[in-house]
């Protein structure tokens, strides 16, 4: 039902005119996701330097919160342009992206990565203290930063993936693997 | 006095050492040298795809994904790392801390992240040897990247090993913008290359 839904979306994107621009203009896409690809120095690099910092690994000198609140404008103007760049390459290519296991996989993980980020922002404001100064983060933060370092390996690993076609629909012939990515037509068929 | 003549030789020498890296480098780039040391390298290139790595690389395509994936996320590292060293010697966060100090954390991480980068890059490279020697911007991420790595440990370390407070606050913000500005042209010409090979 839901990968039906998300077919039909998918082929409605496509028809778009603006859908077909962004494929056929000769460095659009590419600059796209040259974009989308290079922001991630700026989002993820200002992340892992604040789960690090939890983790008492870095820059121990300088107060846990404070370091994540200087961090948190630029990671935010990462991820802000991360989102409209990722929206606009699925917008460009909506039926081979919906269609994907990896893509389909690495949303799942960026939607616990930001509820681990928003866990892990409540309780470092309800933790703001003593804590500050000390190398490491108390332990219900730590285990956040791990998680999240965990969750944003996995959501770039993914998406290094998604150009990869070892599991498209036209590949595989496994069923369940079928179902997970949405190869409607193909389930069909079988 | 003699700690002073000293210290004024030294950069005496060094400026001299890069006034020289430069004109060789440019003798290199406007004559036929360039053109005869890229025809000699195909051999070499060509031998990169039969190493290991190279057989790794070409043979299974899920290791050569994971690789870059690693690749990516030592680039996000290094990223983060020179953001954050950068962002102080402009004066855009953690002023209340001693640049110094910052500087030194930071390099640390920065070091991690370029050995990873370089690692995982030349096992990318071997894999697919063959095809990145014809590209135009494989070198350009090549020159790219050897600037990077030039300006961070002869330029810029050396320099802001001094106290920042005796340096043109010009002069440190200069180097701040360049280093920005070459780690995004390293990370962007990086991924010119899947674009071009592909």
């Amino acid at each position: 039902m839901i990968n039906e839904f998300l077919l039909d979306f998918a082929h409605w994107m496509e028809a778009q005119q603006y859908s077909q621009m962004l494929v056929a203009g000769y460095y659009s896409y590419s600059w796209l996701e040259a974009t989308h690809v290079l922001t991630l120095m700026v989002s993820i690099g200002s992340l892992f330097i604040i789960d690090f910092r939890m983790l008492g690994l870095i820059l121990t000198d300088v107060p846990a919160s404070k370091l994540a609140d200087r961090l948190h404008k630029p990671m935010i103007i990462g991820f802000v342009i991360m989102f409209i760049t990722g929206a606009l390459l699925v917008y460009a290519k909506p039926v081979e992206t919906i269609q994907s296991l990896w893509f389909r996989m690495k949303m799942i993980l960026l939607v616990l990565a930001f509820i681990n980020a928003w866990v892990f922002n409540a309780r470092m404001k309800a933790a703001s203290g003593s804590w500050n100064t000390d190398s490491v983060a108390p332990k219900s933060l730590r285990n956040g930063a791990i998680i999240s370092l965990v969750l944003w390996c996995g959501v770039v690993t993914l998406g290094r993936y998604i150009p990869y076609d070892w599991v498209d629909c036209g590949i595989t012939n496994n069923t369940t693997i079928l179902w997970a990515a949405g190869c409607v037509e193909q389930l069909n068929a079988l | 006095m003699s700690t002073a003549i000293n210290s004024e030789s030294n950069s005496y020498t060094k400026t001299i050492t890069v006034a020289v890296l430069l004109a060789l480098l440019l003798i290199f780039s406007f004559t036929s040298l360039r053109h005869e040391t890229w025809l000699r390298l195909y051999e070499f290139f060509l031998w990169l795809e039969t190493t290991p790595f190279g057989v790794i690389g070409k043979t299974w395509g899920a290791v050569f994904a994971v690789v870059e994936a690693v690749h990516l996320l030592a680039m996000a590292l290094l990223g983060g790392a020179v953001i954050v060293s950068d962002a102080r010697l402009l004066g855009w966060c953690f002023t209340e801390v001693p640049a110094g100090e910052i500087q030194d954390r930071a390099h640390k991480v920065f070091k991690i992240g370029l050995a990873v980068v370089l690692f995982t890059g030349v096992f990318m490279a071997c894999g697919v040897a063959g095809k990145i020697y014809w590209l135009p911007v494989f070198w350009y991420k090549m020159l790219a990247l050897a600037t990077g790595i030039f300006f961070v440990f002869f330029i810029r370390r050396p320099m802001l090993k001094r106290d920042l407070d005796e340096l043109n606050p010009r002069v440190v913000k200069l180097v701040a913008i360049s280093s920005l500005l070459v780690w995004a042209t390293v990370a962007a010409t990086g991924r010119w290359i899947g674009f071009a090979g592909s």
